[in-house]
């Protein structure tokens, strides 16, 4: 069974060979280790391109969007989700500024493919895992590649799409297999993806806590209790209806969010569930407030027993953290 | 100094006199505090900027700065659009979505403005790289100063536009100024030229503020960029003549004073680009051609 990387590389490699009038650009693309394997056996159509660029990330963005105010379709490639933090003055104002031409219709299409070092053992650097938050303050949408379908779907839908947006992996999935369930539902934005269907918990996974959520789902399973998991992205506005609804059948919300914030979307959730279903039981599991900033395997913690134990109690008014 | 124009041929030296002109408008009007945005005068600027619009073709795009008040006169062809566009008027050239600092105007070639500098060195290399790609005619410009070339993206730009073969001329305007900060009381010196030898960037300093001298000398660094797929950096020196931002003067007791009752000319040297037109004109043809502008209606 191929793992994450190799997995999504395919995926990758099938969609820009159907792009055409693309600029693929990116450090290290096409040579050494092909970014870990994320831009390995890539074949272009003749109206493409390929570049192997220099080591000037905060150019990288810029050029992106210059590109994409000329009508054209990019693609920049990144090792590290901290690299593109040298890009933030052109998400924020550079696209801002885009958004205002007076002829959207004719802006191309830029998307920045991303690796979230979420494992923790590149040191005190490089350990950036908030996706989220770059796409807060710039009001964009970012998406996680988490399985086999929401990466078909994502890799098919937004590389060609006119706009901007992030696509993030996670380096922490990368060496495992790539999980394949079964797709219930897409939501129109592509914010929410559905795996199961169930009525006694209402599961939903931020970031890259898909793995973890639908881990729960089975032990909650083994308990006699059958639950919808949900996989959420980052986009803005939001449709999280679906999610709602299925929280006021369930009364119970668990709502699982690796990144490393304070300012975590799931929390948003809880709030927005919380005035959907008062009554229901909602209970949000984050990384520990504490972080190590060292060098550790940086791993998402869950209790699993801990919380099949209060889930399987009877719902509470009163919401509360883990 | 340039062979001296041709009576048949004055379109230069009415764009000259009109942008001075309109400028003044815009700065007798800032002084009733008629604008709610903030706005950058380019009094000094007047001579590069009507010889970089001198110099575009069809298919050029112009990618500039937060002071772009003389480029978008120049490319609108006249004062009413850009001054609606500074009252958030939806008859602006932007319908008063952009104001000022962010003013573009893509159906006259101008692409982009930004307002954080060197925020429009990149955007300005991916628009010269989708000409590549696309096999689209033109270059691109980037105007900058002697402030935003101390960020790092004047380095980047100059380093990606090169590896990648990009129709790329940077323009920097050097007016010895920042904020309200000469270039020796924050840094030390940068050598322009230095830096582009060093990354084989072709380079030309323009001085003197003669337009007839601008003009073809930038025709010709034009072409060789456009023929030969390189980028190229010109540094024109000049001087602002105005405050950073808002009327001049900025407050009672300022000592820069600017007064269209005073005429056109702000200063007899050869900083002021329309001294150096109205030396070269003559006294005569310089105030006539001046009298014709200001009797024009322009709103």
């Amino acid at each position: 069974m191929a793992n994450y990387i190799s997995s999504i590389n395919e995926l990758i490699a099938k969609e820009i060979s159907q792009l055409p009038n693309a600029v693929f650009y990116g450090e290290n693309i096409n040579t050494g280790s092909h970014i870990s394997g994320l831009t390995r056996n890539f074949k272009i159509q003749e109206s493409s391109v390929l570049i192997n660029v220099g080591n000037c990330e905060y150019t990288h963005c810029g050029v992106g969007f210059g590109m994409m105010l000329n009508g054209a379709t990019a693609v920049l490639f990144v090792k590290q989700l901290d690299f593109v933090l040298l890009g933030i003055d052109h998400f924020v104002s550079t696209y801002q500024n885009i958004r205002c031409h007076r002829e959207p219709d004719s802006l191309g299409s830029f998307t920045i493919v991303v690796v979230a070092y979420d494992h923790g053992f590149q040191g005190p650097h490089s350990s950036f895992n908030a996706l989220g938050d770059i796409c807060s303050m710039a009001r964009v949408p970012g998406y996680t590649l988490t399985n086999s379908r929401d990466s078909e779907h994502i890799l098919h839908t937004q590389l060609r799409q006119p706009g901007f947006r992030f696509i993030a992996l996670s380096q922490r999935l990368s060496p495992k297999e790539l999980l394949q369930p079964e797709l219930v539902h897409v939501s129109r934005d592509s914010a929410v993806f559905q795996y199961t269907e169930g009525s006694e918990v209402t599961i939903a996974c931020f970031n890259f806590t898909l793995p973890e959520g639908m881990l729960l789902r089975q032990k909650l399973q083994d308990r006699g209790l059958s639950a919808s998991v949900f996989s959420v992205n980052s986009v803005f506005p939001h449709d999280w209806s679906r999610i709602k609804q299925s929280v006021a059948r369930t009364g119970r919300l668990v709502v699982l969010d690796d990144s490393k914030s304070i300012n975590l979307l799931g929390f948003s959730l809880l709030h927005e569930a919380a005035e959907a279903a008062p009554a229901s039981k909602r209970i949000i599991v984050t990384r520990e407030a504490d972080i190590d900033f060292g060098v550790s395997p940086d791993a998402f913690h869950v209790d699993y027993d801990a919380l099949v134990f209060r889930l399987v109690s009877q719902p509470s008014r009163v919401p509360s953290v883990v | 100094m340039n062979a001296h124009p041709a009576e048949s041929d004055r379109r230069l030296e009415t764009e000259m006199i009109k942008l001075r002109y309109w400028q003044h408008i815009m700065n007798e009007d800032l002084k009733k505090k008629l604008f709610n945005i903030p706005i950058h005068v380019a009094f000094g600027n007047e001579a590069i900027a009507i010889a970089v619009c001198d110099m575009m073709e069809q298919e050029d795009q112009l990618v500039l700065t937060h002071r772009n008040m003389a480029y978008n006169l120049v490319r609108a062809g006249a004062l009413k659009p850009v001054y609606d566009e500074y009252k958030l008027s939806p008859d602006g050239i932007a319908a008063g979505k952009l104001g000022s600092m962010n003013l573009a105007n893509p159906a006259r070639g101008i692409a982009y403005a930004s307002s954080i500098l060197g925020n429009n060195f990149s955007l300005g290399c991916g628009l010269a790289l989708s000409k590549r790609v696309k096999r689209d005619a033109g270059i691109v410009i980037v105007t900058t100063g002697d402030g935003a070339i101390e960020e790092g993206g004047f380095y980047e730009a100059l380093v990606f536009a090169k590896s990648q073969h990009l129709k790329l001329m940077i323009v920097v305007e050097n007016n010895n100024h920042s904020m309200s900060s000469t270039i020796a009381q924050r840094r030390c010196d940068i050598s322009v030229r230095k830096l582009c030898e060093s990354v084989d960037v072709a380079y030309k300093l323009l001085s003197g503020n003669d337009v007839f001298e601008y003009a073809p000398a930038l025709r010709e660094l034009r072409r060789t960029t456009d023929a030969d797929s390189i980028p190229v950096c010109v540094e024109a020196e000049l001087s602002l003549m105005n405050q950073h931002a808002g009327p001049t003067p900025g407050w009672p007791t300022d000592p820069m004073n600017v007064d269209l009752r005073n005429g056109l000319v702000i200063r007899n040297a050869a900083e002021d680009p329309l001294h150096v037109l109205r030396e070269t004109l003559g006294e005569r043809v310089f105030e006539e051609m001046a009298a014709q502008v200001a009797s024009e209606k322009w709103n």
